[in-house]
């Protein structure tokens, strides 16, 4: 067996055979909870990963797209009894719909004009979530009473529950990595790195940008709705700037454009404050302080992409390849 | 046209724009004129509002002594967060460095860490509600003008705002200092070489602009009698918005946006319900971005 | 009543005999989630600390022989914090019952898994209306805001006032309030000239008041809490409005009049709780929590107390078998119970039924109006 697939292989059996079994034995709904909390929140860092991380955008209203996606799904499994099979695609379609609308005038923007476009758009959507009574239910939520709702089976174990979650995220996210790796994600890497010069290559940066971040907010969308289908109940606090400040931070502790950085980031971020919780009080102190640190000695992050490119072709070995043919770098 | 109601709705405008100007004008200095990206400002400046809070219930000083205490804990407090959260990532002074995305989000994620230790920690130690203020402090005694109503708190913002305005024009068009400032905030690198001290002209600049924020921060936890751990947050996004709308680097523009911000909000609460007044900020914000991306006076800049 | 006192020494004296190590294993589980950080921790530090007053108050009095513990967990007011909770809440066997959270949002995701796993939850403060409705499991010891609307409705109409403004915060149970004050109120024959909700928080209401002003309106509602409440106060007293002030019982806290000093003075409220009313139970409590506040309880507090009992008086009832089925029934049959909020009984939804007393503040205090 090679060594890459080997490497696959791994992580499918940790993901679908490892941890489920870990958890089916501990036989504890706290595990399963964090472990659902944690592919919905690496599947929004991955997806925050495209737009900040690969393409250089930062992105300050991430949670919102993400709030977009739980509404679509929670409005039509509460008012018109659209289930998980319809439901999670047209949740990452109404979130992409959005992006899509709201990326026509601002994403021709730079730099920190562009990170506060997204901060107002984050914010005006917050707003309409919190006060458009008629639709989003306001302040009251949006209850969703029916679980996932596969093609007509119901799935209601927890086991079951986790399979949908992990195999939804794990998709996404190796759709993103596929994306990510392609010529499309070096040109978008171009642009990061300098979009001038990107312009003059014959790239498109402005419809560029607004593809990576409808991408974006098509994989944030699917995984508020798996959040909303997983917990049931939604309200506009979910998606506040709190949230999008969380998720960029799992991007940049994880480190920018190193998609098994953000990932693992992601993973510390929401495990950690579970770890601390016997902390108490000053747990969240803790979790700054940490954050902190990382980016003071790590500043490209625990992952960054020159450190992950090491990390990987030492852990992963041959898995990785940089070289200069046709596939550029990624996993092969 | 000028009944009463829309002159009160008027007058509660200025003021509010003179709270967000005040407000933005130390975050200008630091965040649009030396472009450094600080999300800290908004501790700071509750640090300042707690700094006077405590001496007013230690040893009850006069006002203008509790603006001092104030001031010199968000000079302080600017210190310490620029040699905390700034000063490690200046550490590599090559160009690939100064120019690198990284290094430059290295420092917004490093602010924001202070910031969430910074509130958190007042949390833990003042508890996240409301504070007790003396009463006699507050700055919020009605004085009547004909049919509309301010308080002295209007008199005495609009009087240390214009202060702390024509002290800083002063200080950047006509000190060396601010000359250094300047051309520190242009070209890191190109100042170094010509043998202006970066790490002291960007320590000065913190500690200006914090002052300033703490001030304000006092200054505003007296006039709405509220001083609580999480006072920061609204009044900064309100502040980084009339920066964006003034043109970044231009204080003068981020406090006739600030103005125009405090007005556009009290006026529109005329027009439709409350809750949706700050949808204004955002819908200004990004309509400048759009419209006027050189900010609404036209500053000067290459790209946005 | 002797023997079971006597009963109950024996009982008392073999505990202590006995091993200490397996008292600990035979103490009786609950779980309380609260924010203890956060924006939001103010209101979950004084849950904790009415609970644990009511807790050492009964462990004391050693109505069944085993002490009774809770188990706080912080929920940062964050509803993925709140369900993370609730899991692990329900993967506990020992925990039998669950007091909280503080907001209707964490709450209500709380309450999917509680539903599901069949555990009790009483909640001192979730006033979302749906809330009682999630299941049989769900409990609240909040009056509703159609009772407390109603009251306030029929106050007013009796003081002559006709015609009203309404605001209250863009909360869900901001909204309870608008709507269960306006009904009643519109039956009564009374008017709304205006209604209004505000974000949390909100700094400045100058804008909202010079709107209502403009109305002229004979008195307004509220719906808010005491921070808001203070802000809001302080601002009618600065612009003069000169309007009289009623609210609900949620602004009934010794720290609004603090907060707001003179410009609290004539706020008219309802509330289920007077830290001055000459019961056994108030006093009780009251000089209890002023060994280590400096103000008297307010509402909230008192709610937890008095959920905190609850829940206590119903494990007792359900001892010596205490399994989360029959807690639960213990809790649904809780009648007339004899707590700081007044008698409390729960009807078939789980919704609390209380009796209401007026208030107002007078010379800096809040005073019972007869």
């Amino acid at each position: 067996m090679s060594k890459p697939l080997f490497i696959k292989l791994l992580l499918l059996v940790i993901v679908f055979a490892v941890v489920p079994f870990a958890l089916e034995g501990l036989g504890k709904g706290y595990y399963y909870q964090i472990a659902t909390l944690a592919f919905v929140f690496m599947l929004l860092a991955a997806s925050l990963h495209l737009v900040t991380g690969v393409a250089g955008l930062l992105h300050l209203g991430h949670a919102s797209l993400y709030g977009v996606g739980a509404y679509v799904a929670a409005l039509l499994g509460s008012k018109y009894g659209i289930g998980f099979t319809y439901g999670l695609p047209l949740a990452g379609i109404g979130a992409a719909f959005v992006a899509f609308l709201v990326a026509l005038p601002t994403m021709r923007l730079m730099s920190i004009y562009f990170a506060v476009a997204t901060l107002g758009i984050g914010q005006m959507l917050f707003l309409v979530f919190q006060n458009w009574v008629d639709v989003t239910n306001g302040p009251n939520g949006v209850m969703l009473f029916d679980g996932i709702d596969l093609f007509g089976y119901a799935i209601n174990s927890e086991l079951g529950i986790y399979y949908v979650v992990a195999v939804v995220a794990a998709v996404s996210i190796l759709i993103l990595n596929r994306l990510s790796h392609s010529y499309y994600g070096n040109a978008l890497r171009s642009l990061r790195e300098d979009d001038q010069c990107t312009a003059a290559m014959g790239i498109n940066v402005t419809v560029m940008k607004i593809q990576a971040f409808v991408i974006s907010a098509f994989f944030a969308g699917i995984a508020g709705a798996l959040w909303a289908y997983t917990t049931g109940y939604i309200s506009p606090n979910d998606f506040n700037f709190s949230q999008s400040i969380l998720i960029l931070t799992m991007v940049v502790v994880g480190g920018l454009g190193s998609l098994p950085g953000v990932l693992i980031g992601a993973l510390l971020l929401i495990l950690l404050p579970e770890v601390l919780r016997y902390f108490g009080d000053i747990r969240n102190i803790i979790v700054g302080l940490l954050m902190f640190g990382a980016i003071l000695f790590l500043p490209k992050g625990l992952f960054g992409e020159v450190n992950a490119l090491n990390f990987a072709r030492r852990i992963l070995g041959s898995a990785w390849s940089e070289d200069n043919s046709e596939k550029g770098i990624g996993w092969k | 046209m000028f009944d009463p109601y829309i002159l009160q709705q008027l007058a509660i405008g200025v003021s509010l724009g003179m709270i967000y100007a005040l407000m933005a004008i130390g975050f200008t200095l630091i965040f649009g004129v030396l472009n450094v990206v600080n999300f800290a400002h908004g501790e700071v400046y509750t640090i300042g509002a707690f700094a006077g809070l405590m001496a007013i219930t230690a040893f009850a000083p006069p006002l203008l002594v509790v603006l001092f205490i104030a001031l010199a804990a968000g000079a302080f407090a600017g210190f310490g967060l620029e040699r905390l959260a700034f000063r490690p990532f200046r550490r590599f002074s090559d160009e690939a460095s100064l120019k690198s995305r990284a290094m430059r989000e290295a420092t917004l994620m490093s602010s924001l860490a202070m910031s969430i230790i910074a509130r958190e920690a007042m949390e833990l130690i003042f508890g996240s509600q409301f504070q007790s203020i003396d009463l006699a402090y507050l700055i919020n005694k009605p004085i009547e003008i004909g049919p509309i109503t301010i308080v002295n708190g209007d008199l005495i913002i609009l009087a240390i705002t214009l202060i702390m305005l024509g002290g800083l024009q002063w200080l950047l068009k006509k000190s060396p200092i601010g000359m250094s400032i300047r051309a520190v905030s242009n070209n890191a690198l190109g100042a170094k070489y010509c043998g202006i001290n970066t790490d002291r002209t960007i320590i000065f600049t913190f500690i200006i602009g914090s002052g300033m924020g703490a001030l304000a921060g006092i200054l505003v936890g007296l006039y709405y009698g509220a001083i609580f751990p999480a006072m920061g947050f609204t009044p900064g996004i309100k502040a980084f918005v009339a920066m964006v709308m003034g043109g970044l680097s231009s204080i003068p523009g981020a406090v006739v946006s600030a103005m125009i911000l405090g007005l556009a909000e009290s006026i529109s609460t005329s027009f439709m319900p409350s809750v949706w007044s700050d949808m204004v900020a955002y819908a200004f914000l990004l309509a400048t971005l759009i419209f006027f991306p050189q900010g609404l006076f036209g500053a000067r800049r290459e790209r946005v | 009543m002797k023997l079971s006192r006597r009963t109950l020494l024996a009982l008392t004296v073999a505990s202590v005999m006995l091993p200490a190590a397996s008292q600990a294993a035979d103490s009786i589980k609950i779980g309380y989630q609260l924010p203890l950080t956060g924006n939001t921790a103010q209101y979950g530090q004084d849950f904790k600390d009415a609970a644990e007053i009511a807790l050492a108050k009964f462990n004391a009095s050693g109505q069944i022989p085993v002490p009774v513990e809770i188990i706080y967990e912080d929920s940062r007011s964050d509803a993925k914090e709140g369900v993370t909770i609730a899991r692990k809440f329900v993967d506990d066997k020992e925990i039998v019952g669950v007091l909280g959270d503080f907001t209707s949002t964490v709450s209500m995701a709380a309450a999917q898994v509680y539903k599901r796993s069949g555990m009790v939850q009483l909640s001192q403060t979730a006033s979302h209306p749906d809330f009682a409705k999630i299941s049989e499991w769900q409990f609240r010891n909040i009056t509703t805001q159609n009772q407390e609307g109603g009251v306030n409705a029929k106050w007013m109409i009796d003081q002559g006032i006709k015609k009203v403004a309404v605001i209250a915060e863009q909360t869900d149970w901001g909204q309870s309030v608008v709507k269960g004050f306006v009904d009643p109120f519109k039956e009564m024959g009374g008017e709304v000239v205006y209604t209004e909700f505000f974000n949390r928080g909100l700094a400045d209401f100058r804008s909202i008041i010079t709107k209502i002003e403009e109305q002229k309106p004979e008195a307004i509602y509220t719906g808010f809490f005491y921070e808001d409440g203070a802000q809001f106060l302080k601002q009618v007293a600065q612009l003069n409005a000169g309007i009289p002030v009623y609210s609900t019982s949620a602004a009934y806290n010794d720290k609004l009049i603090e907060l707001a000093g003179a410009a609290a003075e004539g706020l008219k409220l309802t509330a289920t709780f007077l830290p001055t009313r000459a019961d056994a139970n108030v006093t009780e409590f009251v000089t209890e929590w002023k060994k280590t506040h400096d103000n008297a309880p307010g509402q909230f507090p008192a709610q937890a107390y008095d959920a905190v009992n609850i829940m206590l008086a119903a494990v007792v009832k359900a001892y010596p078998d205490v399994t989360r089925q029959s807690l639960r029934d213990a809790v649904a049959a809780t009648k007339d119970f004899p707590g700081v909020t007044g008698n409390t009984s729960f009807d078939e939804n789980g919704e609390p039924l209380k009796e209401l007393t007026k208030a107002t503040v007078k010379d800096g205090v809040f005073v019972e109006v007869k």
